[in-house]
């Protein structure tokens, strides 16, 4: 089984501890409207056509698991300090967990720290491969109200939370929760209100808010798919939403993504 | 050029020089034209037939004296005193400024009288009792000046007649006078040394006895620092900010400790909140620096100002033993100008005597031999490399014709011409190696992959065919250029391929250079970086990296792929074979935001220690993004401190070139991918 990947970035810096390599996999259940990857949402090979750049191409590209160790492990040596290690991102990635088992087996032998970057809203099964290879969780928080995110990004928040009492009872403690705002979506009085709900019952170490930009708009363009118009939230309003977590003793911080 | 050079004669070429200078500092034609005008009978030139030290010793009389009574010390170059010259100066040279401060011309007399008689002797007389003269004509301007710290300063001239430097702001003095007679004597491209390594002793003594404290030693280099930058307009070479004055910090010991001080963080402090890009400043790295010393110097280096610049003592000391330098030697390494390394006091070491331009032979080649009977790709590396070698066998020859300016004050500082009774420009000093720089080796490499991937292995283009392209710069076949541009496996990426394409290339001019002496007896070396990546690619054809015609070639050790990450191409770096004559300065450049540093400091901090011990050879940083560049070029009033890092040195942005300008706008979109 090969594991089908759109892009490696390493000296990655945003996606966890220490210097890290990000794998970002194709493919994901959820369609969120704000998503900065679109190229990753379907699983199968995505053209592309830049029309400034007069690049095209295809996202994605089938890995055995070894090749993708072997890609890992060219930066092995940043990784020794502050827990540098792997980061897997997607699309959603535990989509991919079966084909990916050897590969996570590899890395922990040799001791690279391991982490998933998921929005946590697939099948519990796929969880519990991944739970014993995984030393950092970054899990998204996106609109939590079980209808809208039905309706809008195609999610099941029951099973989001189903999962995350799974990590609790497995005594994990979830390293960042991510919130994306934009004001169209998130950033709705009664989505706040549930957000402060859920964090007060995870166990975690940081939360991260962010501000939804629209950065991969030529991304959109270049594999055909016109991106939804979102505004951007003011700073002052990001700072507003960091205020109010705060005072709900809620350890947040501002990150610019 | 060099015919056109003889007939005007080297001296008047330098006096117009000197009005392109002027310009440089009035950036206004008319106000260049009336000071010239005003200022002629300030020019002054002494004969050539005089023997070189007269020669100097008479532009140090001459020399008007300007005791400015707003600055702490004292430092009064004459621009318009222009010692005559006939032949290539040597430049980029560093006295070893420990033999300023721990001497006297007491001391440099008795050395001399040593010499038993001849030009060489002579020479070195006329000099030294030049700069008893000049000493003796500063003391009665300070006299005569309103400075309320005549005493003091006079005292510290007279001693550098009698003793040694008895304090740090002493020290500072003296090294800055020494400093001015190296400019007045028409050198250029003058380093400082290690100085925070020569001044440890006088430092902590002064702290010890209570006669300094840390922020007062701060001040002083400050002012140092402040007096150094003063005619920036005047010691810059060929472009305004490139005077070659570095300042080497920090370094690994033959112990195997990390040498560091005090004074290794106030120098990078000072540059830091001066925010200048003169002085500039090179740290000696080792695996063992403390971390908080490249916390510093990474907030320095946030600044924008291009530096301190990383050189690598794990990796580089050894290379330099092996190369024949002796080990404490070794262990003293300062740089040339930018960064190639020589022997303070030690070296002639003409480290930048020119770049071999790997692409001359290469199209040579493509132009002289019948492509379509090229079978395997293994056929045409061998071809070039054959090309290469009659091109490099050429090259040694050219440079062993360079005839050098006698400089009797760079040989009264230098190691072995005493004793050898001669002067530095004949092989008086104990290394006498010519070093040359490397430009284009990225595009050969990638040019070579390149016709390997599509012509050999994926038979997508015929060589012939792809080289009509060429030919014709391109023209309305973008798609090709794409392809050529975006095929990933090129240099700067640490794709097995590429660095043994790389090594068995530098191997090549290896050999060929190990196989040959100087005519100063000296060797040959090499190294991967050169500041030439804009003059030499002009009037040079497109090339099969995607390149087109005059198009500049690659940046030192860089990538021209969009987004690579910095792991990436210290990886590739640390993989490229040093040894041997490789190590005349290896420097990794990459371009990076402001932003990104702010964000990640930490994770920077680390980034480079780990670095460090991966084995890079020398790094710098372009800190800059290109909307503050592309704003800059729109609007330079609003952008007149910017800041960038053009090859080895530092300059405000608008000061440079529109090709360089562009070229740091093209750099910095691809950094941040916004462009292929």
């Amino acid at each position: 089984m090969k594991v089908r990947v759109s892009n490696i970035q390493r000296f990655s810096l945003h996606d966890g501890p220490g210097i890290r390599t990000t794998i970002f996999l194709k493919g994901c259940n959820l369609n969120c409207p704000w998503c900065a990857n679109p190229e990753n949402k379907s699983y199968n090979f995505t053209e592309y056509y830049n029309q400034n750049t007069k690049e095209k191409g295809i996202f994605g590209k089938d890995y055995t698991c070894d090749e993708l160790f072997n890609e890992i492990m060219k930066d092995y040596d940043y990784y020794t300090l502050d827990n540098g290690g792997v980061t897997f991102s997607g699309g959603e990635p535990l989509l991919q967990i079966k084909a990916m088992l050897p590969l996570l087996k590899k890395l922990k032998e040799k001791k690279i720290n391991i982490c998933f970057e998921t929005a946590l809203q697939v099948q519990t099964e796929l969880i519990q491969e991944a739970v014993d290879y995984v030393n950092e969780w970054i899990i998204d928080m996106k609109i939590l109200d079980a209808d809208e995110c039905k309706n809008i990004l195609n999610g099941d928040i029951e099973l989001y939370f189903k999962n995350l009492d799974f990590l609790k009872y497995k005594n994990i403690t979830i390293d960042i929760f991510r919130i994306p705002f934009s004001n169209e979506y998130t950033l709705k009085d009664n989505n706040i209100e549930l957000l402060i709900k859920a964090l007060k019952k995870y166990n975690y170490k940081n939360v991260e808010i962010f501000k939804i930009h629209n950065l991969a708009l030529s991304k959109y363009q270049s594999i055909g798919i016109e991106p939804e118009e979102l505004t951007e939230v003011s700073d002052e309003m990001l700072e507003k939403v960091y205020k109010i977590f705060k005072i709900s003793g809620i350890n947040v911080k501002i990150i610019n993504i | 050029m060099e015919t056109i050079k003889k007939i005007i004669g080297k001296t008047n070429i330098a006096r117009i020089r000197l009005i392109y200078l002027f310009h440089r500092k009035y950036k206004n034609i008319w106000k260049t034209l009336i000071f010239s005008i005003q200022s002629i009978f300030n020019f002054y030139t002494p004969s050539k037939k005089l023997l070189k030290g007269e020669q100097i010793r008479k532009v140090f009389n001459k020399a008007k004296i300007n005791i400015d009574t707003n600055n702490h010390f004292i430092y009064t170059l004459d621009v318009f005193k222009i010692v005559p010259r006939e032949n290539r100066m040597i430049d980029n040279l560093t006295i070893d400024y420990s033999k300023v401060i721990h001497n006297s011309l007491i001391n440099l007399k008795k050395d001399n009288l040593k010499i038993t008689s001849g030009k060489f002797k002579d020479s070195q007389e006329q000099l030294i009792l030049g700069i008893e003269e000049y000493i003796n004509r500063i003391c009665d301007k300070i006299t005569k000046s309103t400075r309320k710290d005549k005493k003091k300063l006079i005292n510290y001239f007279q001693n550098i007649k009698t003793k040694e430097a008895t304090s740090f702001e002493e020290a500072l003095q003296r090294i800055l006078f020494f400093n001015q007679l190296i400019w007045q004597s028409g050198l250029c491209l003058n380093g400082l040394g290690r100085l925070d390594k020569i001044l440890d002793k006088l430092y902590k003594q002064d702290i010890k006895e209570k006669n300094l404290t840390v922020e007062k030693a701060k001040k002083l280099i400050k002012d140092f620092i402040e007096t150094l930058h003063q005619n920036f307009w005047f010691k810059s070479n060929s472009l305004l900010g490139d005077t070659g004055q570095i300042i080497i910090l920090g370094g690994l010991e033959p112990n195997g400790k990390y040498f560091y001080n005090d004074l290794t963080y106030l120098f990078i402090e000072v540059l830091h909140d001066l925010s200048l890009p003169d002085p500039k400043i090179l740290l000696r790295v080792a695996k063992n620096i403390p971390k908080d010393l490249m916390e510093v110097s990474l907030k320095c280096i946030q600044t924008g100002i291009g530096c301190p610049l990383f050189s690598n003592d794990d990796v580089i000391i050894p290379k330099l033993i092996d190369y024949g330098y002796d080990k404490k030697d070794a262990y003293n390494y300062a740089t040339s100008a930018c960064w190639e390394p020589f022997i303070p006091g030690k070296s002639f070491d003409q480290n930048n005597i020119d770049s071999i331009v790997y692409m001359e032979p290469f199209l040579k080649m493509i132009d002289s031999i019948e492509l379509d009977n090229v079978e395997t790709f293994e056929q045409f590396l061998e071809t070039y490399i054959q090309f290469l070698q009659d091109y490099i066998l050429e090259y040694i020859e050219k440079i062993n014709s360079i005839e050098w300016e006698e400089s009797p004050l760079l040989s009264l500082f230098t190691e072995n011409c005493n004793k050898n009774a001669k002067d530095i420009a004949y092989g008086g000093a104990k290394y006498n190696h010519y070093g040359f720089t490397s430009v284009s080796l990225s595009n050969v490499v990638n040019s070579l992959y390149n016709i390997k991937h599509f012509v050999f292995d994926k038979k997508t283009y015929q060589l012939s065919q792809i080289n009509t392209l060429r030919q014709n710069n391109y023209f309305e076949n973008e798609n090709i250029i794409i392809d050529l541009k975006k095929q990933p496996i090129r240099y700067g990426t640490d794709s097995k391929e590429i660095i043994e394409l790389t090594n068995t290339i530098t191997k090549k001019v290896n050999d060929i250079l190990n196989n040959h002496v100087n005519k100063l007896g000296g060797k040959f070396k090499f190294g991967l970086s050169a500041p030439s990546y804009i003059t030499k690619s002009m009037h040079v054809a497109a090339s099969f990296d995607g390149r087109k015609n005059d198009d500049p070639f690659g940046v030192h050790i860089s990538s021209d792929k969009a987004s690579v990450a910095y792991t990436e191409l210290i990886q590739f770096a640390s993989k490229l074979d040093y040894s041997s004559s490789r190590f005349n300065g290896n420097v990794i450049d990459f371009m990076i935001t402001p932003s990104f540093i702010e964000n990640n400091f930490d994770k920077m901090v680390n980034f480079l220690i780990l670095s460090i011990s991966l084995g890079f050879f020398q790094m710098q940083m372009n800190v800059t993004s290109s909307d503050t560049l592309i704003k800059a070029k729109a609007n330079p009033k609003q952008y007149e401190n910017l800041i960038v890092r053009v090859w080895g040195f530092s300059a405000y942005f608008n000061d440079l070139p529109e090709n360089y300008k562009n070229l740091l706008i093209e750099r910095a979109l691809k950094n941040e991918g916004k462009s292929i």
